[in-house]
């Protein structure tokens, strides 16, 4: 299936993940083909006041399992999960960070910053004085430091950027990044995403936009993506990164490969701050960029890791840009989850954790389900949706597709590399 | 593999403490005044630095419609009639195919008023009276999404954050995204408006600030013996980049060429630049290197040149180490010393310097500096008034704090 020369292309050789469904790449793969649940209570704050008080939180995080105390105290929690996640992909891909990191880069989506230190600091002027704030303010806060710390604690000294495209910057980066390899300007990339964006001003702010789930006294069946009593999403926070390598120099190294980052696809949907543009137009020339950049036609393709955001509009977006895009007899074949239903809403990192689930699914022949999915919206019919248990079954070629508040579309085609 | 697709600059645009557009702004930098001044835009009696470099007489509604205006932050203000100057300045009333032209703004920073305004109502009212705009309207990558709304582009959006290098990084990504064939025209840059109390008040605990507040115009002082930090500026610039293919086919002027981008990283401290500035001279010669071009080429270096004491001295020693021994024949200027620090919108403002100065063949100059520091010297500064000189290739600089080095090169573009 693969259209480009060896030499172009780029392939997944490690997982990193701190989700709300397990840490390292294995626990979290049980945990979502198993379809459990990351919800739970909302604990990162107190929520008296708040309408909402349930969350995917990661259970337990301690930062200093994955660096030392006096680095994890300059750095807001988001940033944190993006250090715990490289480190992770690092160790699972075997890669050696060699000539003192040269030409290894590392691109880290967030929708957001360091929202928990910003605000604490913002506090602190406030009600003590603008001498008060901490000199670490700035880096505490600022939306770059996921990518800036990971560098630092791992020494990569090639490009390093956050990629912020709100809920599609995972996805962006891990796109970006597989093209700053084929372009030649790194010789590995950690790409993924981390946010946490569980914090007051936002779980009140997205609260009054009207997109999180009210079901509080089921938070295990708060988040239900594409089902006719879908009622929002459920805030979650997570890091996840993939090492991306050029195929011929993982294979030289022995390394093993996941899958294939075969196409990427972005576009804007040029219409509205928060809501998608009613013919779906961009979102449709998001995903047809991503399988013309893979060379797949709507027949290869054989599963698809659904945003699924559980927002009215945008799930019947969803599907009929699927459909138009594939054809109503190829979507009708292919099976769809949303894995939010377990992991929840990961904003920034959302995009990268269930590419990193797709990666898996191509790897395994294996998908897991969308959990709390029992009654479909007839809406969001006309594809395969994967309901109840995990679906067992080879699979060619996954897409992953994330859409963002500011109109971002992100869409990544993976593919089984034969030979491995 | 298909030979490299050529990117070229079509259009100008920058909302800058020097003026609007880039004819004010120009004859500013080259005039050698500067933007300085007390900062109006709060109540700053209570903070230790009470200057910067604001953005004067600006309208935005010459551009956005009030009620595009109530949602929108100054930052994303700034960035989208940066834009639209660009669009206008590159003769374009429209994208000739919208999903092949994108939007690419990055920021260091992003909302700041707003945020801190929400913030206020938070702590004042509680979560129960919190308002439907106030995720929309703070999240970094809404200045992309607002240009890409505004000036209906719907390929390819980003928002590339890397601190102060943002806005080099965005317009060397988007000037990726028209090589590998995502789109044909790409609006690029960077914004920033962060001269609000929180901003200003967590720069200056980084102790990153100037604090010669009886001195506002002469605070900015790369380079001299007595600089003691950096002036915060606000502001957009931003790029129309475009295929050389299709910028010739529409008949476009076309200001130069974006050659190069190289970035690296100095994996080393939070908030200092690693003192061997290797990386620094990694990220330069990878700009070089990655446009066929070499350190024989380049005419002029726009530096970052942020007027700190740790700073300065490390870029010149980069400089030095890239050019070998050309280095003292070569035009380095650091034209914050005029702007400011634009921090996100920095690497915008100074692409579009860049571009004029390789266009023009006039080389703005670091103003403000009295005695040249000797640890700054071996290389050609131009201080004090501007020089016409050829320029065949310009590159700029831009590194940040988390360690971000971006450079671009832009080269002369022969008929």
């Amino acid at each position: 299936m693969a259209h480009r020369p060896d030499d172009e292309r780029v392939v997944i050789t490690g997982i990193g993940v701190v989700s709300p469904v397990g840490t390292g790449r294995e626990e979290m793969w049980r945990t979502v083909l198993a379809g459990r649940t990351g919800a739970g209570p909302l604990t990162l704050f107190g929520t008296a006041g708040f309408d909402v008080d349930m969350a995917c939180e990661v259970p337990d995080f301690d930062p200093t399992a994955f660096m030392d105390r006096r680095n994890a105290r300059r750095m807001d929690r988001y940033a944190q999960l993006a250090v715990a996640a490289a480190r992770l992909a690092l160790e699972d891909s075997g890669l050696p960070v060699d000539r003192d990191g040269e030409g290894i880069g590392a691109l880290i989506g967030n929708g957001g910053s360091g929202t928990i230190s910003r605000e604490e600091q913002y506090r602190v002027m406030v009600e003590r004085g603008v001498d008060r704030l901490s000199p670490f303010t700035i880096p505490l806060s600022v939306a770059n430091m996921g990518a800036g710390q990971v560098s630092i604690e791992l020494g990569l000294r090639g490009p390093v950027m956050a990629v912020c495209t709100a809920c599609a910057s995972g996805t962006d980066a891990i796109g970006q990044a597989a093209d700053t390899i084929r372009r030649g300007d790194a010789r590995a990339m950690l790409a993924g995403g981390a946010d946490c964006l569980i914090s007051p001003y936002f779980v009140a702010g997205f609260d009054a936009m009207g997109v999180l789930s009210h079901r509080t006294d089921d938070p295990a069946g708060a988040a239900r993506p594409f089902d006719v009593d879908r009622d929002g999403f459920l805030v979650g926070e997570a890091g996840a990164v993939v090492v991306l390598e050029p195929l011929v120099a993982a294979r030289a190294r022995g390394a093993q490969i996941l899958c294939e980052v075969a196409g990427y696809g972005a576009s804007n949907d040029a219409h509205h701050i928060a809501e998608p543009a009613p013919e779906s137009g961009p979102q449709m020339a998001a995903v047809r960029a991503a399988m013309a950049d893979a060379g797949l036609g709507p027949e290869d393709v054989d599963h698809v890791n659904a945003h699924g955001g559980a927002s009215g509009p945008g799930d019947r977006s969803e599907v009929r840009v699927l459909r138009a895009v594939l054809g109503d007899e190829q979507a009708a074949r292919v099976s769809v989850t949303a894995t939010k239903a377990m992991h929840g809403h990961c904003m920034g990192a959302t995009g990268a954790l269930e590419a990193a689930i797709a990666a898996l699914t191509v790897l395994e022949g294996a998908a897991p389900p969308n959990r709390n999915l029992t009654h479909v919206d007839p809406e969001c019919a006309g594809v395969d949706h994967i309901v109840g248990e995990a679906r067992h079954a080879p699979v060619r070629a996954a897409l992953s597709t994330s859409y963002g508040l500011g109109g971002h579309n992100g869409v990544l085609a993976l593919t089984r590399v034969d030979g491995v | 593999m298909s030979a490299r697709r050529r990117v070229v600059v079509t259009g100008l645009g920058i909302v800058s403490p020097l003026g609007i557009g880039w004819e004010e702004t120009w004859e500013a930098a080259l005039a050698g005044r500067s933007g300085g001044g007390p900062i109006t835009r709060f109540d700053a009696s209570r903070h230790a630095c009470r200057i910067a470099c604001e953005v004067r007489d600006f309208e935005p509604e010459r551009w956005i419609d009030r009620r595009a205006l109530r949602r929108m932050d100054p930052v994303s203000r700034f960035a989208v009639a940066a834009s639209h100057l660009a669009f206008e300045d590159a003769g374009l009333d429209a994208a000739p195919d919208p999903d092949r032209a994108g939007a690419v703004i990055s920021t260091g920073n992003g909302s700041s008023l707003f945020f801190e305004q929400f913030d206020d109502s938070m702590i004042e009212r509680g979560p129960g009276r919190a308002s439907p705009l106030q995720v929309p309207v703070v999240i970094v990558n809404m200045s992309a999404g607002h240009t890409a709304i505004q000036l209906g582009l719907r390929g390819p959006s980003s928002c590339l954050v890397t601190a102060c290098a943002s806005g080099n990084h965005g317009i060397g990504e988007a000037a990726a995204m028209i090589r590998r064939g995502a789109a044909d025209i790409m609006v690029a840059g960077g914004t920033e408006a962060g001269i609000t109390p929180y901003s200003m008040g967590g720069l200056d605990a980084t102790r990153a600030l100037s604090r010669s507040n009886d001195d506002p115009t002469g605070a900015s002082r790369p380079f001299d013996v007595g600089r003691d930090g950096f002036v915060a500026a606000e502001g957009a610039g931003v790029l129309v980049l475009e295929d050389l293919g299709h910028a010739r086919a529409r008949g476009a002027r076309i200001y130069c060429e974006l050659a190069g981008y190289g970035a690296s990283s100095d994996a080393h401290h939070l908030t200092e630049p690693d003192p061997s500035g290797r990386w620094q001279v990694a990220a330069m010669e990878a700009a070089l290197r990655s446009g066929g071009l070499g350190p024989e080429h380049v005419d002029y270096v726009n530096a970052h040149g942020t007027s700190t004491p740790a700073g300065d001295p490390v870029e010149i020693g980069a400089v030095r180490s890239l050019l070998g021994e050309r280095a003292e024949e070569v035009a380095v200027s650091s034209t914050k010393s005029m702007h400011g620090h634009g921090m996100g919108a920095a690497g915008g403002f100074e692409a579009v310097l860049s571009a004029l100065a390789v266009h023009r063949g006039e080389i703005p100059p670091t103003i403000n500096v009295r005695d040249l520091d000797p640890a700054c010297e071996g290389v050609d500064h131009v201080l004090g008034t501007a020089r016409t000189a050829p320029v065949r290739v310009a590159i700029s600089n831009s590194f940040g704090f988390g360690g971000h080095n971006a450079v671009l090169a832009f080269a002369r573009m022969e008929d």
